[in-house]
């Protein structure tokens, strides 16, 4: 029988949510919950910044080189340093205080991860959800996942709602003022209270979406420009401001764009 | 600004999306939980987090479930360790279909954070798991929030006025 099924993983402080759609899943479900539940948990193992052993905080500490890092860590750098170019420099995970962090590609890149471990001849759709990081495949019965975008300052109200393929990140200061480092003032700034980036890589989108919400509209033109990449930035007061093709299932209205 | 889905983060948000897809794009109705409220996958997972905000169930007390006249069946979840206290979570239902999403329980001892986590943080989780069964939508897109004692103390309400 056709349906959804819904499992909640603690990982990387925080919870994780995996939503998987298809047929008969019963028999599959956990299996593959506990396969990406250990994915996740061996990422937080290598990359928590919180954890004073990670091998992770032991290179930010210089008490290890890249050389002795598992095989993910360089990988993971790499593809910061692909995040790097393609933002313009304004996600910078070398400029930040307490060493290289590459927090801002890990956590979506990790909802990628275990994504792929959601995939299965009888699943026709899955969603992870990072604490508002999200990656998927596939659809709900044909329909598109619809995510809501969560509106800063207002906890009372969504921005929009978004027609999801593969992945959507979003970054800001409606939760943790401050966290966001302007990597060529070398202090805490962001230029949007929210941004959110939809594409293919969920890493990707999450370092997109930091970089956005750090940059602003100098970032937004950039992904304008990038293909497969859209963007949003949100101001604290509602007003919005998108790429072109961005996946709205239902834009804000006009009267808020400018 | 949309006004009518309250919604901040995604993990409430998550769990509603998948009830009202499996019943009904409208609401949720609770014969479905079958499928969302068996936390074994979630419990033999848990990795502790690298940060704050990892809970654990403290003081287990049993989840409670009243029924009113007219349908209407209200449940309290168990008590749960949060970071900041301890908390537990009222849902009451009527045909099916939340109705009411309260905070049954709070004590968050005296962390300088705790006004903040008690005026600002509970009240949105509650709009966001009551709007999550009109936004029709699988999940939400914001800043990272860790709601999860929330979400465990809504989930044992929720299993235990399906078991009623």
């Amino acid at each position: 029988m056709s349906g959804a099924w819904h499992r909640r993983v603690e990982a990387m402080g925080t919870i994780v949510t995996l939503d998987l759609f298809g047929e008969g899943l019963d028999v599959v479900v956990d299996d593959l919950a506990t396969r990406a539940a250990a994915t996740l948990r061996q990422i937080d193992r290598v990359f928590s910044t919180y954890r004073d052993q990670s091998p992770l905080s032991r290179l930010r500490r210089g008490e290890a080189t890249l050389a002795e890092m598992p095989p993910e860590v360089p990988r993971v750098l790499d593809a910061c340093r692909e995040a790097h170019r393609l933002s313009g420099g304004w996600f910078d995970p070398w400029h930040l205080p307490g060493g290289v962090d590459p927090t801002g590609y890990v956590k979506g890149w990790a909802a990628g991860q275990a994504l792929e471990d959601l995939r299965h001849p009888q699943v026709a759709g899955a969603l992870v959800n990072a604490a508002g990081d999200l990656a998927s495949f596939g659809d709900l019965g044909g329909q598109p996942f619809r995510i809501g975008i969560a509106a800063p300052g207002d906890p009372g109200a969504l921005t929009g709602v978004v027609r999801l393929t593969g992945a959507l990140a979003t970054s800001g200061t409606a939760q943790q003022a401050g966290h966001l480092i302007d990597p060529f003032a070398g202090a805490a700034a962001a230029r949007a209270a929210s941004a959110s980036v939809a594409g293919p890589d969920p890493g990707l989108c999450d370092a997109l979406a930091t970089a956005l919400a750090v940059g602003g509209d100098v970032v937004l033109a950039r992904l304008e420009a990038l293909a497969h990449y859209e963007g949003l930035v949100v101001d604290a007061d509602g007003h919005w401001r998108a790429t072109r093709g961005f996946p709205w299932a239902e834009a804000p209205p006009a009267s808020l764009s400018r | 600004m949309r006004r009518a889905p309250l919604v901040l983060a995604g993990t409430v948000a998550g769990l509603f999306g998948i009830l009202s897809f499996r019943s009904s794009p409208q609401k949720i109705t609770l014969s479905t939980l079958p499928t969302t409220s068996t936390p074994a996958a979630a419990s033999t997972t848990a990795s502790g987090g690298s940060g704050s905000g990892t809970v654990g169930p403290a003081a287990p007390a049993a989840p409670a479930t009243t029924a009113a006249s007219g349908g209407v069946l209200s449940a309290t979840g168990p008590q749960v360790n949060y970071f900041y206290g301890v908390l537990s979570v009222r849902v009451t239902a009527a045909s099916g279909h939340i109705t009411k999403i309260a905070i049954a329980s709070l004590s968050d001892g005296a962390y300088a954070y705790s006004h903040y986590v008690d005026s600002v943080s509970l009240p949105m989780l509650i709009k966001q798991a009551m709007a999550a069964q009109s936004a029709k939508i699988q999940g939400v897109s914001g800043a990272s929030y860790t709601s999860a004692g929330f979400a465990q103390s809504l989930q044992g309400a929720l299993s235990s006025l399906k078991l009623s």
